[in-house]
């Protein structure tokens, strides 16, 4: 069995006369993370959702499954899911209601006691009827991570998934992740600051001027940034 | 089917809560019938206005609620995780289209009270015999502008192309929409605006097929 | 795509011997509408104008047609140059369908006593006229977006699809207040053979007249997509070179040319 989980073969995005991403190879097998570091409008965000399957890429190909992420049938779609810069919730429905919502979309069995648990783990509980207008982005960020996980998806496309969370929040969702791994599920993760991610076994790339390279910044190899966070 | 059940009920719920569309809609309806009432200096007993004002509160209206019930699936992007869920593309059309038939409906018995008030009309059987038409008028303008509001919800600077772009597209419903209402409202049988009928089904019909087959054009990215 | 300017894009040598074509159509029209063609017995000299407004008309309706098979096309192949083709279809056919409203509402002066009229044929020809004002809009406000194309391609399939549903409903709209127009309009007065020989000549003319500004309007919108993708590409290509990377920067090229 060659196919990767999730692949990606010369993958190019031009918008307008922009290239954003150039060639991008990258395979993510069963229970294997990937690290993509990069700085902000590096074009993470495009390779994401090109992974996703949401947007095609200019040239190449993204492959879910050995398929094409673009056209994958709803068994298939099924099976992956996407943390994105939105948030994909409803403003007016309360946490519990956007959670049974996409766990009824996505044919959850036993939804609501897969809801409740997951409310639970990212430490939503207590405001799980809340409305999600009310919340601030650190807890919305927290529910959009439990939306990603109440699926078991075999493949998970995170984009700064860590983004407004706090410590307990990051600990939280990393646990999530490190779950998802240990199932067998395929992730792949950005993030502008590859620090949080330090206790998660991911292999480093960076993305710099549309091009993915290997990194390494792991535990032990402390500080070598390809460059700062804090531009563009 | 699931899937279409699943966001028509999110989508009634999201209503139920909020109640913005319906509300606004009703209370739009009655601007514009009060509006129409003071511009064609209040005729008593015209039907041949009433079903003229009938159908501007109805168009201007549904302009209106569709605009929102596209708003709230583009504002934190949801519109892209349903495409990503396995639910069917025709299932989302499906199900934004029905609601928006719901909201439109709901509007239009309100408007078609108004009318009755405003226009000193009565209620009796021609009433009734209007309902057809409302609900096939209806149908036309909520599959046309599911379609077409998607479209709008990308442009940040759209806000007035929604009518723009619907409004010439539903004129031939729009034509023999009025022109039933105008020979149910004189009670006329349903064989004396037969053929306004078969137009009003014929660009359902194409609103609907079109909708159904165009929308992931619309709304799927680039 | 490496090959000369003028290859892959309608060059200014097919261009320019269609012009020639046009202006010599469009010359004879103009002597066999103002000189060989009897005037009309009835309208006098206005009946003239309807040379050219017919046309126009045909012309409108034709553009609108193309306006939706590309954009069909568009839709299913993906190639930009049938967005830019009926992007050319749409700004050309909105020209003729002006100068429909402009030329009948000339002739309906004298001839009907109006400036407008909601005749079936007017009216029609007013809600093309909106159809195309609202593709034309679309694509002004969302210039600036990737999917502009397809979103542009639906309004025009869908404004298309409406046209015969369109045409249909105006006509039992009006006749249900028949009134002199519509006799009046029946009878063009088009006994004389001399008439019909300078109508259809008119036809050929604004016909050919069309397509040239069509295949003008589209070369430069050709040009100017891969005027944007050679700026682009020279852009990459140099900061490839300022990278020290020169054989990565010309792949690019040729990829963004593609």
């Amino acid at each position: 069995m060659n196919t990767a989980q999730l692949e990606a073969r010369q993958v190019s995005k031009i918008f307008g006369v922009l290239p954003v991403l150039r060639c991008i190879d990258l395979r993510v097998n069963r229970g294997e993370g990937a690290l993509i570091v990069g700085r902000n409008g590096s074009g993470k965000s495009t390779l994401m959702r090109i992974l996703a399957g949401l947007s095609r890429p200019s040239s190449g190909q993204a492959l879910l499954f050995g398929e094409p992420a673009h056209s994958l049938g709803p068994q298939q779609r099924c099976r992956i899911s996407l943390v994105s810069h939105r948030s994909f919730l409803y403003p007016r429905l309360t946490a519990r209601e956007n959670l049974e919502f996409y766990a009824r979309l996505y044919r959850v069995t036993d939804y609501q006691y897969v809801v409740e648990k997951l409310l639970d783990r990212v430490g939503l509980g207590s405001f799980a009827d809340e409305p999600v207008f009310a919340f601030s982005r650190g807890m919305e960020q927290r529910l959009t991570i439990a939306r990603s996980m109440m699926t078991e998806p075999e493949v998970l496309v995170m984009d700064e998934p860590f983004a407004a969370l706090d410590a307990e929040g990051i600990d939280i969702a990393a646990e999530l992740v490190r779950d998802a791994l240990q199932r067998g599920c395929a992730v792949v993760m950005t993030a502008h600051d590859p620090h949080q991610l330090r206790h998660l076994a991911f292999i480093s790339y960076s993305l710099e001027n549309g091009r993915l390279v290997m990194a390494h910044f792991g535990s032990d190899s402390e500080g070598r940034k390809p460059r700062p966070a804090a531009a563009g | 089917m699931s899937s279409f059940a699943t966001i028509l009920h999110k989508d009634l719920r999201l209503e139920l809560r909020g109640g913005q569309s319906t509300i606004t809609l009703n209370i739009l309806s009655l601007l514009i019938l009060t509006v129409l009432t003071f511009a064609l200096d209040a005729p008593s007993r015209s039907s041949l206005l009433a079903a003229g004002a009938l159908w501007v509160a109805m168009i201007f209206a549904g302009l209106a609620g569709a605009t929102q019930a596209m708003v709230s699936e583009w504002e934190n992007e949801c519109i892209r995780c349903l495409l990503l869920s396995p639910a069917d593309r025709g299932a989302i059309y499906a199900a934004k289209l029905v609601a928006s038939f719901i909201f439109m409906t709901v509007a239009q018995i309100t408007s078609l009270f108004l009318m009755v008030f405003f226009f000193d009309l009565n209620f009796d059987m021609r009433i009734v015999r209007l309902a057809p038409v409302l609900m096939m008028g209806a149908m036309g303008f909520a599959s046309l502008t599911t379609l077409l509001a998607a479209i709008q919800a990308q442009i940040k600077t759209g806000e007035l192309l929604l009518p723009l772009l619907t409004v010439p597209v539903f004129i031939p419903a729009l034509i023999s929409g009025v022109k039933a209402t105008q020979a149910a409202l004189a009670g006329l049988p349903f064989a004396g605006f037969a053929q306004w009928l078969k137009i009003l089904g014929a660009c359902d019909l194409l609103f609907l097929a079109g909708g159904y087959l165009l929308f992931e054009q619309v709304v799927s990215e680039d | 795509m490496k090959n000369r300017a003028g290859q892959n894009s309608i060059g200014p040598n097919w261009a320019s011997w269609f012009g020639l074509l046009t202006v010599l159509l469009v010359s004879w029209a103009l002597f066999m509408v103002f000189v060989y063609v009897p005037t009309e017995a009835e309208q006098g000299i206005v009946q003239r104008i309807f040379y050219f407004h017919v046309p126009c008309a045909w012309v409108a309706f034709a553009a609108f047609g193309l306006v939706a098979i590309a954009g069909f096309f568009y839709l299913r192949f993906g190639q930009k140059i049938w967005d830019d083709l009926a992007r050319a279809a749409a700004e050309t056919g909105m020209l003729f369908c002006s100068l429909v409203l402009i030329t009948g509402s000339l002739w309906a002066r004298p001839i009907w006593g109006t400036w407008w009229t909601w005749d079936s044929r007017l009216t029609t020809t007013l809600v093309l006229w909106l159809l195309y004002a609202a593709y034309l809009m679309l694509r002004a406000m969302a210039e600036e977006l990737p999917q502009v194309g397809r979103l542009a391609a639906v309004v025009g399939i869908v404004a298309a699809a409406d046209i015969p549903v369109i045409v249909i409903s105006v006509r039992l709209w009006r006749t249900i207040h028949p009134a002199v127009i519509i006799t009046r309009q029946g009878r063009h007065g088009l006994e004389d053979p001399r008439m019909i020989a300078t109508l259809l000549v008119a036809f050929a003319a604004v016909t050919v007249l069309w397509i040239w500004l069509l295949m003008l309007r589209f070369s430069i919108l050709r040009t100017a997509r891969r005027l944007t993708e050679l700026g682009g590409g020279l852009a990459e290509l140099r900061a490839r070179l300022s990278e020290q990377e020169p054989k990565r920067g010309r792949q690019i090229l040729d990829l963004q040319s593609r």
